[in-house]
């Protein structure tokens, strides 16, 4: 195959690390009502508002890849063309303008009209959706994206769209006749399979998991192409529906203390230090050994 | 006649003891450069001249037996504690340097809530510190983002100066006495008192010194109370520097000290606020804090003066507050940048200048162009004040590049030093001052008499009267 057509979905996610401890337990309130509104109301989890976004440690990863396996294509004189979705509001659309300045020859979102935290039904309904109106050979996604993540929804895309699915995937190459060459983790260790496309990858745990970054003049070069906003209805979604579906709901949050006794070795040196940890706290545990 | 490197070791060790002497090739590799090349260092690339040793002296008396076997002997010699300098100034410029690391010498002498001081030797971490004086319900007032990681000493040889700034002042107006040692060894303590008048306020002449006139054994910080239950946050949206800058400018003006008091241009908002802030927004963001009333007070006053501006739309507090709470480095912020340039080859870098209010959009504007038209590969070029006073502000220009082409020992040359380059001459072109808080080190070192213009009279008779066989860090503020 000459040309391949790979479309990248990604989340846009909250830095769930910088949230304040006090915004972690807003399930049932209407934490959505704010630049991502949800207008069913539904619970929306933490309170997510107030912190930035970030792309999906994997997603982020799934990006990348497909830049490489385009650039890997182009040494063989292989065309690929490249595009990128997130189901997201307009939260997405500085993700989707960088992807652009990157080569990404078109970006879109798909509005959901409502929070989809702990949403994989209506989520995957979303992806495939998408996934079907930018067409394409492959479909990459991350594998799971931060806390309340079930890791189902590249499976319930697959399903959907009635593509074979691999998941944990770590590289992609390659492979002759338009096939690639595609390297994924199973329990055993990692496999090397030659995949034929259609086909859903599911990125996992990447050795290249950081997207490289645009300059000004990418920037700039591609400042006037547009963002494509699709409903869930253009994509003939009823999310109401999908949610409704779900077979679990959020109904409360709690923090875990996950603190974890300690004391501090004290000397005045290090030698001395070592020396107390070692008497203290080591040389009992060592000598039942 | 030098020495030989194994004569170095022997005489050190003869000093501090073989446990305190460290000559492990790694760990003297490392010890070669500090975050100014800190490309060279994720690529594990070195080019600089490897130190002889790193000593570790237990106290001051030891200090100044090491640095009078230098003086004798012509050694050169590094002072550091943290390490945590981003400037160059703990890179070693000459062959067969020692570093004088005082991080063992890490005792908190006395904390004393009554006069509101607390003393401590060079190689205390400030969040050590920090964490001691809370025990008082006090507070140092000194937050830089390096509070987890920079020791004592070296904040205050750098002039460090910290988040709430505008409140608490600099290192310098928190340091009221210091002991230090000087090459030769004479050791100097500097009483503490809340002011004097007997003549120069020779404290100036070792904070700040970079390590190229003395090494500071040990200091003493004034304290405050510590009152968070205060802390007020305000924010706006706004789409110019000019107006933020003269926002500025007003509050300091009119009297008010907030401990936070910031503008972000596009670029650098873009980092921080995009889940707020438009592509094209900057941010104007505020803390008060202190006694109930102050913080209100304070936090009131700011609110009318910026209600005057109604180019400028209010965020909830709630934003600016999230984004403060998560603004200090730790190891793994430090550890998931450096993987992220190793994979991406992209740079951010930082120069930070300060100016008169009348001069500061001029220089943020000019040197902003120049760079993005001069340098190649920029992917970001963008900036915020964050340390205003009734004179004047800072900025701090934060920008990132895609080294390429190049490897990682010719960054610098590439793509850090030109631009470094444009913005010490857009600051000098209108009288600014080229560096703000992190030191001159060797980065800046080459615009040093122009920085100084005639006063370099006074800085060069310093170094040589208290350096005359130019044994301390050779190159830093000064160059080679």
């Amino acid at each position: 195959m000459d040309q391949l057509r790979i479309v990248v979905g990604f989340k846009v996610t909250p830095d769930y690390e910088a949230l304040r401890p006090a915004d972690w337990a807003r399930a049932g309130d209407d934490a959505a009502d704010g630049p991502e509104a949800s207008p069913g109301g539904r619970p929306g989890g933490p309170e997510t508002r107030f912190v930035r976004r970030i792309l999906g440690v994997f997603d982020e990863a799934a990006l990348e890849l497909a830049l490489r396996l385009r650039d890997a294509r182009a040494e063989r004189g292989l065309q690929t063309s490249l595009a990128a979705f997130s189901v997201a509001g307009r939260v997405a659309d500085s993700f989707l303008k960088t992807l652009l300045a990157l080569g990404y020859e078109r970006a879109a979102r798909v509005e959901a009209g409502a929070a989809l935290d702990f949403a994989p039904g209506a989520t995957a309904a979303l992806v495939a959706g998408g996934a079907q109106r930018l067409g394409g050979d492959v479909l990459l996604l991350g594998s799971r994206c931060g806390p309340g993540d079930s890791g189902v929804v590249p499976f319930l895309v697959a399903e959907a769209l009635g593509r074979p699915c691999l998941t944990q995937v770590t590289e992609i190459a390659p492979a002759d006749r338009g096939r690639l060459r595609v390297t994924f983790t199973a329990d055993a260790g990692p496999v090397r399979a030659i995949v034929s496309t259609p086909c859903v990858l599911a990125v996992g745990n990447a050795v290249v998991s950081m997207l490289r970054v645009p300059t000004l003049k990418d920037r700039l070069a591609t400042r006037e192409q547009p963002v494509v906003a699709f409903s869930a209805a253009d994509l003939g979604v009823d999310v109401t529906e999908e949610l409704d579906r779900e077979p679990a709901a959020l109904v409360g949050l709690e923090t875990i203390d996950r603190g974890r006794a300690g004391v501090i070795v004290g000397g005045a040196t290090p030698a001395d230090k070592a020396r107390a940890l070692y008497e203290t706290h080591l040389r009992a545990r060592l000598e039942r050994l | 006649m030098s020495l030989s490197r194994e004569a170095i070791v022997e005489g050190l060790r003869r000093i501090v003891g073989p446990d305190a002497v460290v000559t492990d090739e790694r760990v003297l590799v490392e010890s070669s450069v500090d975050n100014f090349r800190k490309l060279q260092n994720i690529f594990d690339v070195h080019t600089m001249p490897v130190p002889a040793a790193v000593a570790l002296p237990g106290d001051a008396a030891q200090v100044a037996e090491l640095l009078r076997f230098a003086s004798d002997n012509g050694v050169a010699v590094i002072p550091r504690t943290g390490g945590t300098a981003t400037e160059g100034g703990l890179e070693s410029a000459v062959p067969d340097s020692v570093i004088i690391d005082g991080s063992m010498m890490n005792k908190i002498i006395s904390v004393d809530p009554y006069n509101m001081q607390a003393t401590c030797q060079c190689g205390v971490p400030l969040q050590a510190l920090e964490d001691r004086v809370r025990e008082h319900g006090l507070t140092t007032g000194h937050s830089p983002q390096s509070k987890p990681v920079a020791h004592m000493g070296g904040l205050v040889a750098t002039r460090s100066i910290g988040q709430f700034s505008t409140l608490y002042g600099g290192i310098e107006d928190m340091v009221v006495g210091l002991e230090a040692v000087f090459p030769g060894g004479e050791i100097a303590r500097i009483k503490n008192v809340p002011r004097r008048a007997a003549g120069p306020d020779i404290r100036h002449v070792v904070i700040g010194n970079e390590g190229a006139l003395c090494f500071i054994s040990e200091v003493t910080v004034k304290l405050f109370p510590y009152f968070p239950e205060n802390n007020t946050f305000l924010g706006w949206t706004l789409k110019d520097m000019a107006t933020g800058f003269a926002v500025l400018r007003e509050v300091m003006v009119n009297g008010y000290k907030p401990s936070v008091a910031r503008v972000y241009d596009p670029g650098d908002a873009g980092l921080h606020f995009s889940h707020f802030a438009a592509e094209d927004d900057c941010v104007l963001l505020f803390m008060a804090e202190g006694a109930a009333g102050i913080a209100k007070a304070t936090a009131d006053g700011i609110q009318a003066i910026v209600d005057k501006h109604p180019e400028c739309t209010q965020v909830p507090s709630e934003y600016i507050e999230t984004w403060f709470n998560d603004l200090c480095w730790d190891a793994s912020k430090i550890t998931a940048e450096d993987e992220r340039i190793r994979q991406t080859r992209n740079v951010n870098r930082t120069t930070e200048i300060s100016a008169d209010w009348g001069s500061i959009n001029d220089i943020y504007q000019t040197a902003k162009a120049r760079i993005i038209a001069e340098i190649p590969d920029v992917t970001m070029m963008g900036g915020h004040s964050s340390h205003s006073y009734i004179n004047g502000t800072n900025m701090y220009f934060n920008y990132f590049f895609n080294v390429v082409g190049v490897g990682p020992e010719e960054e610098t040359e590439k793509y850090y030093l030109p631009i470094i380059g444009i913005i010490c001459e857009e600051t000098l072109r209108r009288g600014g001052s080229i560096v703000h808080h992190h030191g001159m080190g060797k980065a800046r070192a080459p615009w040093v008499k122009d920085e100084y213009g005639s006063s370099y009279y006074i800085l060069e008779t310093l170094k040589k009267s208290f350096d005359p066989d130019g044994i301390m860090n050779p190159g830093t503020i000064i160059p080679l």
